[in-house]
């Protein structure tokens, strides 16, 4: 077997076809409800990229390369991170941090409970979780891309 | 409006960015760079502009205007407390790396992945400036992490060379000891007293001094000795900087070893466990944390890390490492200072010790980032750092040369130049409070000035073949060097006026005799 046929076998592929996005719908399901359930940014952020990590393995480096591209990826995290910091700066007029959306909206201001309260926070966890998606698959798919055991 | 936030927005906008505008080309990102440490230098200027005129604690809240919770009498929110001492560490670290950035752009040419470079270095200044603005232990943390792991990263950076990864390795897994000891001590305090705003930890330990905050207390001292390079655990960083890019040893040296080394000692002795606070107990009668023990642990460590540290720096043949050891030596003198400011708290010779120690954090970033970018215009013009192959430099790389001798003049002490007041005072104080110990400060010296007589004749002996081709590095190395040589040349032509109009007023807000710190949270909670 040479390095580009890394694959797995036909029933890891069929299952993995299943499961990737069933793995993904959990995941962005424990982003979205951060502020209402156990979980959040990073839990769903880090069950997003356990998909990816699953088609990493079961459809194996060469098909991986073809759809992973490291710019996109890394101006996503990038552009996790500066989502994060202007959600941090929306009630800079009071403070740093200030949760303008949550005490006077004009959305996310509603019922504890619903899913568009918390003012913030489900968008930082959003900007979180797409973060630690991109950060974690980026770095895993650079590691298995690391030069070969020799040469 | 609050200028403070914006050091830590400014840095952490520009990293967040940085891999998006680094699509647009290699210029783009380097002009970014400078940009953006230039914006956040000028912003640590006015803060500490603001607080040196007004002479006050600034105290910002995060999430609100206050931080006492509704319905109850403790703080709840994260509060940024600055006093001069953390405005001045802030006003260093954002010239020092504005300077460190300026000269990659010509040191880093030949590398790889610099999109990433300028990343981290923006993280690094960003985890700086927070440890020196927080006034909440495990934000403290937080900070300490991203300092620690985005310089483990760098100095791994070029990691084509085996010393690189060696050292990085190294680096990291006594680095992340020393953090988990850290946080460690920060879970016992929290388990006992349930708060984790620095000026409350203070109150409650003052109400109630229990084994489990005298524990705390060891662990957290100890982790820091680690990463400010104290002598029995300073092997890492005789690796590390080294093994660095040169810019990055400048930073390293002249910043990480003090903000998150003895700042956060000095922080976390006089912030939380106030030696005047538990004198007054003790006073009283009342149960109280011995401090004095404290002071002379940190004395004893600093003794042996001055001795040991300048002793090693004479044998040296490689160049940065011997600059490393004599960053190791200097931090002898910082501890020493603050161990006689701790024990000797309320005294003339605490005070001074405090002064002088504040001082030479402040002397010594400026002199060792000019002798690392000495070290790193020698690698990248001449392709070698071994001090045997190197002779008589001066010829062909005059400025390079010039900077060189400044900076080592000033790092020995000679009195036209900075490094002479902040020596001075430790010696004053320490020979005021204990001639031996003044007698120690002194033998380190005498090793750090034959440790850069040797480097001496690396400039000036006779040409050898290797140095025959040398040039002039580029402008963007050389403007770095030659500012920071007119910084110490200034600061020594005024060291006395210095010292009265900003180091006395500093180490007397780090002292904080009448308990300043903690009233300017009392402050909000309407007395307690």
């Amino acid at each position: 077997m040479n390095s580009q046929n890394n694959d797995m076998g036909l029933i890891v592929k069929t299952m993995a076809r299943v499961t990737i996005p069933l793995i993904g719908i959990f995941g962005a399901y424990v982003i979205a409800h951060g502020h209402l359930t156990p979980g959040g940014g990073f839990q769903g952020g880090a069950t997003v990229a356990g998909a990816g990590v699953l088609f990493l393995i079961a459809f194996g480096l060469s098909e991986t390369k073809n759809r992973i591209n490291k710019t996109l990826y890394s101006a996503l995290e990038g552009i996790g991170g500066l989502v994060f910091l202007a959600m941090g700066m929306l009630g800079f007029g009071v403070a740093f941090f200030y949760n303008t959306l949550w005490r006077e909206g004009p959305v996310f201001n509603g019922e504890p409970g619903s899913l568009l309260s918390a003012g913030y926070l489900p968008i930082m966890n959003l900007a979180v979780g797409l973060k630690v998606y991109t950060g974690l698959v980026s770095a895993l798919f650079a590691m298995a891309l690391f030069r070969r055991w020799k040469k | 409006m609050n200028a403070l936030p914006w050091l830590i927005i400014t840095p952490l906008f520009g990293a967040f960015s940085m891999p998006i505008l680094g699509l647009l080309g290699r210029k783009v990102r380097e002009y970014w760079a400078v940009i953006i440490s230039g914006f956040t230098f000028a912003i640590a200027a006015r803060i500490f502009y603001g607080i040196w005129r007004s002479n006050e604690i600034l105290l910002y809240t995060l999430g609100d205007v206050t931080p006492i919770g509704e319905g109850v009498k403790f703080p709840i929110r994260i509060i940024w407390e600055v006093d001069l001492f953390g405005a001045l560490l802030a006003l260093t670290v954002t010239f020092v790396s504005f300077l460190a950035i300026v000269y990659s752009l010509g040191y880093m040419k030949e590398d790889s992945g610099l999109d990433k470079y300028y990343t981290l270095v923006l993280l690094l200044e960003l985890g700086m400036l927070g440890i020196v603005i927080t006034g909440d232990i495990f934000n403290f943390y937080v900070f300490l992490e991203i300092m620690s792991i985005a310089s483990y990263v760098l100095v791994a950076f070029r990691n084509e060379t085996w010393e690189g990864i060696e050292a990085g390795i190294k680096y990291m897994f006594v680095g992340s000891l020393a953090s988990s000891f850290i946080l460690l001590g920060i879970a016992l305090l929290y388990g006992q007293y349930g708060t984790l705003t620095m000026a409350y930890l203070a109150v409650k330990i003052a109400e109630n001094p229990t084994l489990v905050s005298r524990v705390a207390l060891a662990f957290l001292i100890g982790g820091l000795l680690f990463k400010s390079g104290a002598v029995p655990v300073h092997m890492w960083l005789s690796d590390a900087h080294p093994a660095a890019p040169s810019s990055i040893s400048a930073m390293l040296s002249g910043l990480v070893i003090k903000v998150g080394g003895v700042y956060a000692i000095a922080r976390i002795v006089f912030g939380i466990f106030n030696p005047g606070l538990h004198e007054y107990l003790k006073a009283l009668g009342a149960p109280s944390i011995a401090v004095n023990t404290l002071g002379w642990a940190i004395i004893f460590f600093g003794c042996l890390t001055l001795i040991v540290g300048n002793a090693m720096a004479v044998i040296q043949t490689d160049m940065k490492r011997l600059f490393a050891f004599s960053s190791v030596g200097q931090i002898g003198y910082i501890l020493l200072g603050i161990g006689i400011g701790v024990v000797a708290y309320g005294e003339k010779a605490g005070e001074i010790a405090l002064t002088g120690a504040v001082y030479h954090i402040v002397n010594h970033a400026v002199i060792k980032a000019l002798l690392f970018f000495v070290a790193g215009a020698v690698i990248h013009q001449v392709g070698t750092k071994n001090l045997n192959e190197l002779s008589g430099l001066a010829r062909r790389m005059p400025f390079t040369t010039l900077s060189f001798l400044i900076g080592a003049a000033a790092i020995i002490g000679l009195p036209p130049l900075n490094g002479f007041a902040s020596k001075w005072l430790i010696y004053e104080s320490s020979a005021m409070y204990n001639p031996i110990l003044a007698v120690i400060a002194v033998i380190g010296t005498v090793f750090s000035l034959a440790a850069y007589t040797r480097v001496l004749f690396t400039f000036l002996g006779i040409e050898s073949e290797r140095v025959k081709t040398a040039t002039e590095p580029g402008k963007t190395m050389l403007i770095p060097m030659l500012l920071l040589v007119g910084v110490i040349i200034l600061m020594g032509l005024l060291p006395w006026q210095i010292n009265e109009k900003v180091m006395l007023p500093v180490a007397k807000m780090l002292e904080q005799l009448k308990g300043e710190y903690i009233m300017a949270l009392v402050k909000f909670m309407g007395g307690v």
